[in-house]
């Protein structure tokens, strides 16, 4: 990849970064001036700080947007190092990290019903596949001494109660 | 120093022992796995530590920052991939004895150069904390707000390559902290009228994600790391003749891990690499670097381990977290309701001595347990990586939900992991965000508390000489660093 387009890459992303996060300063804005006026409230008040960290980060993002838009008129200088494949952050990336959270947010739904152990042993397996390690009888075997160990290790050792599920009230 | 003896009393009566060879223990073994830093190593034990005791939670926790910077040398030195930043300098030389069959005695160099450069850190900590803190009575609202701004002022060292994204992070941190009660009025800030973030949202929560999850998020569908054999594992200690050899470059990695642990942004792996350097200016053997010097192990790893201690100094005396690991450790301050900072030594005596005497019992324990570890190492380190990361996950999950049986904080861990993920992914650094985050209440709590007292006369700033000086520090510390960041460019 040429040094040119790496320069725009950076710089492109810095414009989306500086877009978003203008976005959250005004949202963060819009939340905070609807914060409730109170009686007893100091010189500053619950809105204060809220508006004055939401300004800054609008200020950043500006600045940083107007950085990023003049940097993409400038090529990188020609003896730049070249940037391995490693510095690069693919595209699946995005969906690396969503197909992980899906496995998180699975569990969080399920877990109230299936109970702590079955939900945990799936979350581990689930894990193992989604990371390159198939789905076959090792894998199954990992999983549900998983979540036996740590069964083991938060209910009876650490006597921190985990979602029995619907199991209880069907005996 | 009476106080100090008196903490040697409580090794038998709470269980510093068994937390301090705990945390060591796992500390070695995360920082033995790539890409598993400190940091995380210790945020993942935070859930845990919740139904301790405050000692025990702190000693368990510091304890683990000690092993892992041991632990990073063991890939460093066996497989040429260092298992933390820290321990980036030891691979040069530690990784060339391994091949030349020392891997044994690479081993034995670092973990007895860990050992003494930890002790020397502790003594560090233990006579500067103390004077620090005889300043904290004198501490007002307008002060302890000046601290804050303080703390907040390191982001400009701690931005990484651009002071931009690392202001936005750290703003971005301190939207965060005001999410839930405002601490004067009472009413609910940005709560979306959830009974769960009424008090807020845990700078746990934001740790565990940020570091934790987000890195597990990440690492997904990378490559595995190398293998080693069983052979090259067998720790040998240095002979008499090799312990003085490596006597004068423990005490140059020392000397630099201390000043460099108390610097924010610094940290194991600039101080490690800095020791190398000076080790090496030094060195009657200078044409051995590089070639398998164990010199060269001896000086980064003795740097590593006094760090481990002294980068305890600012978060001890004035709640400042100068790196990634401390600001876990504040996190563990906090979850136990423990303010670090001028008052701790006051309020709470019993806790800084019993972490002192914890440290003094984990680097003792960094010996035993990093001698006795390795096969366990070995065997873990060698695990294929989709395990080893689906076992974390679930261990991070059941974690957190351990800390007040709420799935929605588990939900909450996992949105701070994406976010830490979108953060990495558009380099903005997470390390101004997370102190945003803990250092937010306290800004803005004594900001207004200050102007109550002052009747809204804002010159109580300028007038109180410790704010006055701390606001001061921090202007210098943040134009320092803005000229030098100019000078680089």
């Amino acid at each position: 990849m040429s040094t040119r387009s790496v320069s725009r890459a950076d710089a492109r992303r810095e414009l989306v970064l500086g877009c978003v996060t203008l976005a959250i300063a005004v949202g963060y804005y819009l939340m905070a001036i609807r914060i409730q006026q109170s009686d007893i409230a100091d010189v500053v008040g619950a809105q204060g700080l809220p508006k004055t960290y939401a300004a800054l980060l609008a200020m950043l993002s500006i600045i940083l947007i107007a950085r990023s838009a003049a940097q993409r008129g400038f090529p990188a200088a020609p003896d730049a190092a070249p940037v391995t494949a490693k510095a690069h952050v693919t595209r699946g990336v995005a969906w690396r990290v969503f197909g992980m959270l899906m496995n998180g947010v699975i569990y969080i739904l399920v877990v109230p019903w299936l109970g702590y152990i079955l939900s945990i042993a799936a979350l581990i397996a689930a894990t193992v596949y989604y990371q390159g390690g198939g789905l076959n009888r090792r894998v199954a075997a990992v999983a549900v001494g998983g979540a036996l160990l740590l069964w083991l290790l938060f209910v009876r050792l650490l006597h921190i109660s985990h979602p029995a599920g619907i199991w209880p009230s069907l005996l | 120093m009476t106080e100090f003896l008196a903490a040697l009393g409580s090794l038998f009566t709470t269980p510093i022992v068994p937390a301090a060879f705990g945390g060591v223990a796992w500390g070695i073994l995360g920082g033995a796995l790539p890409g598993i830093s400190p940091s995380i190593t210790m945020a993942l034990l935070l859930p845990f530590t919740y139904g301790m005791g405050p000692t025990t939670a702190v000693v368990l926790l510091a304890a683990t920052y000690v092993g892992a910077e041991y632990g990073g040398s063991i890939p460093a030195i066996l497989i040429g991939t260092p298992g933390t930043n820290a321990a980036a300098a030891t691979v040069v030389d530690g990784y060339m004895m391994k091949q030349q069959g020392k891997g044994g005695e690479a081993l034995g160099i670092s973990l007895y150069s860990g050992f003494v450069g930890g002790l020397f850190g502790l003594l560090v900590l233990v006579g500067l904390t103390e004077r620090l803190s005889s300043v904290a009575l004198a501490f007002t609202p307008s002060s302890y707000f000046a601290l804050g701004v303080l703390g907040l002022s390191v982001i400009a060292t701690l931005s990484g390559e651009s002071l931009l994204t690392g202001l936005m992070a750290g703003v971005l941190g301190l939207m965060i902290s005001t999410v839930g009660t405002d601490p004067v009025t009472g009413l609910n800030r940005f709560t979306f009228d959830s009974p769960e973030l009424l008090s807020g949202i845990p700078p746990l929560l934001v740790m565990v994600g940020v570091y934790a999850v987000s890195e597990l998020f990440m690492k997904t569908g990378e490559p595995n790391w190398e293998k080693a054999s069983r052979e090259d594992a067998r720790i040998k200690f240095p002979s008499l003749p090799m312990w003085k050899r490596i006597a004068l470059p423990q005490a140059i990695g020392s000397v630099v891990g201390a000043f460099e642990g108390m610097m924010p942004g610094a940290g194991g792996a600039v101080s490690s690499f800095l020791a190398y350097n000076e080790a090496r200016r030094w060195s009657r053997h200078k044409e051995e670097f590089g070639h398998g010097s164990p010199e060269g192990i001896a000086a980064p790893e003795a740097a590593n381990n006094t760090v481990a201690c002294t980068a305890l100094v600012p978060m001890l005396s004035l709640g400042i977290p100068s790196s990634n690991s401390s600001a876990v450790l504040l996190g563990g301050f906090l979850m136990h309701g423990l303010i670090p900072g001028p008052l701790l030594f006051v309020n709470h005596p019993d806790v800084v001595h019993g972490l002192y005497t914890g440290l003094f019992v984990a680097n003792v324990a960094m010996l035993i347990i990093g001698y006795l570890i390795m096969s366990p190492c070995m065997w873990l380190v060698s695990r294929p990586k989709p395990y080893l990361m689906a076992f974390i996950y679930a261990l991070v999950v059941s974690g957190v939900y351990a800390i007040q049986t709420s799935l929605f904080h588990v939900g909450l861990a996992l949105g701070f992991g994406v976010l830490g993920s979108a953060m990495k992914y558009f380099k903005l650094p997470v390390l101004p965000m997370v102190l945003g985050v803990v250092l937010g209440f306290v800004v803005e709590s004594n900001y207004r508390r200050a102007l109550v007292i002052s009747s809204g006369d804002y010159r109580t700033f300028i007038q109180d000489p410790i704010a006055a000086g701390l606001l001061a520090a921090a202007l210098l510390f943040t134009v320092a660093a803005v000229v030098r960041r100019m000078r680089e460019a």
